[in-house]
């Protein structure tokens, strides 16, 4: 990436550095603050909205590598999620397994079924991918409609509050911290396996997976780590989703939100670590707008059909999915990536 | 006996209509090699549609149905036009992206007009069921059967003798030498989108005729993908001969099924196929396999 002028590196640990200059790191320290001070200025509702943000950036974060890094397509993403938060809703609830460990086993076994489902990756890719997903969408959700002594089937399960050596995360704002502290190392985790070795065999598989095997990369091995990362990321999304909900059934992971994370991908940018962050806050901001002022628009306009509340979310994003696509391929991350050209060369933009 | 017989019967039927969808599928990948995820929402736009123009509006049938096959055209043209033409010579995870968005944009215009989640069709054929030795089987589906017959037999005759029918099978073929012959490359593509359009929405007509017009109408395009996978995406005789298979298998499955492993497995039958055709051939029964060159 572009560094500010007079950005020199006089040793290799500084060439690795994520944050490289004294900017960066001040305005990383803003940020964290801002973000870890927000329950205190912000309101319940904005609250939620944060916790729903941030459970979903790591999921759209694992969505980010399988997609946007190593090119492999899955249309199922919500069901990964839906196994990781069904794991942690047997494990603590059932079987009594504390909080930290059923998280990282929620994202294990989503891991594992994403391995299983990513397999036909090892033979076919593109379309015939996607389809394969979708099958495992629709038969993930229908294990867990139909193993009912286990998952609570069409009913539901109800989810205990998380909670790590007594400490018990049962408000909105506690769940917020978790939250945050979750997602920033679900980042810092999906951000350093793309810098590395691993990230790097996975663009080039992108890019051309023929000519990446003669390279020396080991296609099956790289694949279906690709699937277990991207797939572990939605388990440990989903178990938070569990802890932070309290209560769930299969309707809560649809093939429509499978369908939202691809356009949150999409919307913020392919293959860029900023990308899942701001396609999800842009997506999920515009979702909690249209919820708000939907009822207010119907009520002022009673010539409007019936079924606006309910049809307007699915167009809008439909259409803005398909606009981002044909005008700016490279999501909102290339914008931002401009803008920090152009603040950086300013006043002078040649 | 004749409950066997009457799984085998709708079996075939429905798969038929299965077959027909998929064909649509089939006509877009050869031609412009854009998967069209958005199937399933193009099968429920035009039945909804045909509800609206024959219970809603109240048209005589032919009127109605003939209006249906005008905006199935309309819709292929400008989801050609407007999505697809903008992204040609994209990467493949673009054009199937962009599908998805078109299907979601196409789920929330149903919402958006026909709020009621379910409605049922008008009886365009005799309520009569008929009796094939010990089955009773309601004519639907042997109409739904018949018609899909009808379809692929008129389109196979189209793509063997009409001028049309020939440079969509060239672009299928060779895009470039065909530009070069001077056929119009980017109108075979907006035709290949109509005739999907009109495909799928038959194949959605003759569906909710028998099951009633439902959000289900999505997944059974989504069905549909398990008849392309499992005929090989490139050959209509592979459509032809997966989608009874497949109807055969979920209703065959469904039945005796059920009692064992537990209600709706019928619904997951297609998609458990999927899976399995995928590890083992992925190519399917009659696609041509892809030797790709670096």
């Amino acid at each position: 990436m572009d560094l500010p002028c007079g950005t020199r590196n006089y040793d290799y640990a500084r060439d690795m550095a994520v944050l490289r200059t004294r900017t960066h790191w001040a305005l990383f320290i803003a940020l964290l603050v801002i973000v870890f001070t927000a329950p205190l200025y912000l309101s319940r509702s904005s609250l939620s909205i944060a916790n729903l943000i941030g459970i979903t950036i790591i999921a759209v974060t694992g969505l980010n590598i399988l997609i946007g890094y190593c090119g492999q397509l899955s249309i199922g993403h919500a069901g990964f999620m839906a196994v990781g938060a069904y794991t942690t809703a047997i494990f603590t609830s059932k079987l009594g397994i504390p909080f930290p460990i059923s998280l990282i086993c929620s994202g294990l076994s989503a891991g594992l079924i994403g391995i299983i489902f990513g397999l036909p990756s090892v033979r076919v890719k593109g379309f015939y991918l996607a389809i394969t997903t979708i099958a495992a969408q629709f038969i993930i959700i229908w294990v867990i409609n139909h193993w009912g002594s286990a998952t609570g089937g069409f009913v539901g399960i109800s989810v205990p509050t998380a909670s790590i050596g007594g400490l018990e995360f049962d408000t909105d704002a506690r769940q917020f911290y978790l939250i945050m502290v979750v997602t920033s190392l679900c980042l810092f985790f999906a951000k350093s396996i793309a810098r590395g070795r691993i990230g790097r065999a996975f663009v080039a598989i992108r890019d051309n997976d023929l000519a990446a095997q003669v390279m020396g990369i080991n296609l099956t091995y790289y694949k279906l780590l690709a699937f277990f990362i991207g797939c572990f990321l939605a388990g440990i999304a989903g178990a938070l989703f569990a802890h932070w909900v309290g209560f769930m059934n299969a309707e809560s992971f649809t093939l429509t939100d499978s369908i939202l994370f691809i356009g949150m991908v999409v919307i913020g940018g392919l293959g860029t670590t900023i990308g899942p962050i701001l396609g999800v806050v842009a997506i999920r901001v515009l979702q909690d707008r249209l919820i708000y002022f939907s009822p207010a628009l119907e009520s002022a306009f009673p010539a409007l059909p019936s079924g606006f509340t309910v049809g307007i979310g699915p167009i809008v994003f439909g259409l803005v999915i398909i606009l981002f696509l044909i005008l700016e391929p490279r999501g909102l991350a290339h914008r931002w990536m401009l803008f920090k050209a152009a603040y950086r060369l300013w006043p002078f933009s040649y | 006996m004749a409950e066997l017989l009457q799984y085998v019967v709708t079996g075939i039927a429905v798969g038929m209509v299965y077959a027909l969808i998929a064909l649509g599928f089939a006509l877009i990948w050869k031609s412009s090699s854009v998967a069209n995820l958005a199937l399933g929402q193009l099968v429920l736009i035009s039945s909804w549609f045909t509800y609206g123009m024959l219970v809603q509006v109240g048209l005589p049938y032919w009127i109605g149905l003939l209006l249906t096959i005008v905006f199935a055209v309309f819709l292929g043209w400008s989801i050609e036009r407007f999505t697809l033409r903008p992204l040609i010579a994209q990467p493949i995870l673009s054009l199937i992206t962009v599908t998805l968005g078109v299907g979601y944009f196409l789920e929330g215009l149903v919402s958006f007009i026909w709020p009621t989640s379910v409605a049922a069709l008008p009886h365009l054929f005799p309520k009569e069921p008929v009796h094939i030795g010990p089955a009773v089987v309601s004519q639907e589906y042997l109409w739904a059967a018949g018609i899909s017959l009808a379809l692929f037999g008129m389109l196979s005759l189209f793509f063997k003798y009409h001028k049309m029918g020939i440079a969509m099978r060239a672009t299928a073929d060779d895009q470039l030498a065909v530009q070069a012959c001077g056929v119009p490359v980017t109108s075979v593509f907006s035709m290949s989108w109509m005739f999907a359009c009109v495909v799928a929405a038959v194949g959605g007509v003759l569906i909710s005729l028998i099951g009633g017009i439902t959000y289900g109408l999505v997944e059974t395009g989504l069905k549909s993908f398990s008849v392309v996978i499992l005929g090989g995406l490139d050959s209509f005789i592979g459509c032809m001969v997966a989608g009874p298979i497949i109807g055969l298998a979920e209703n065959l499955g469904g039945g005796y099924l059920t009692p064992i492993i537990g209600p709706g497995i019928k619904d997951i039958i297609p998609f458990i196929i999927i899976i399995i055709v995928m590890v083992i051939k992925p190519f399917g029964l009659f696609g041509e396999e892809r030797i790709e060159r670096i």
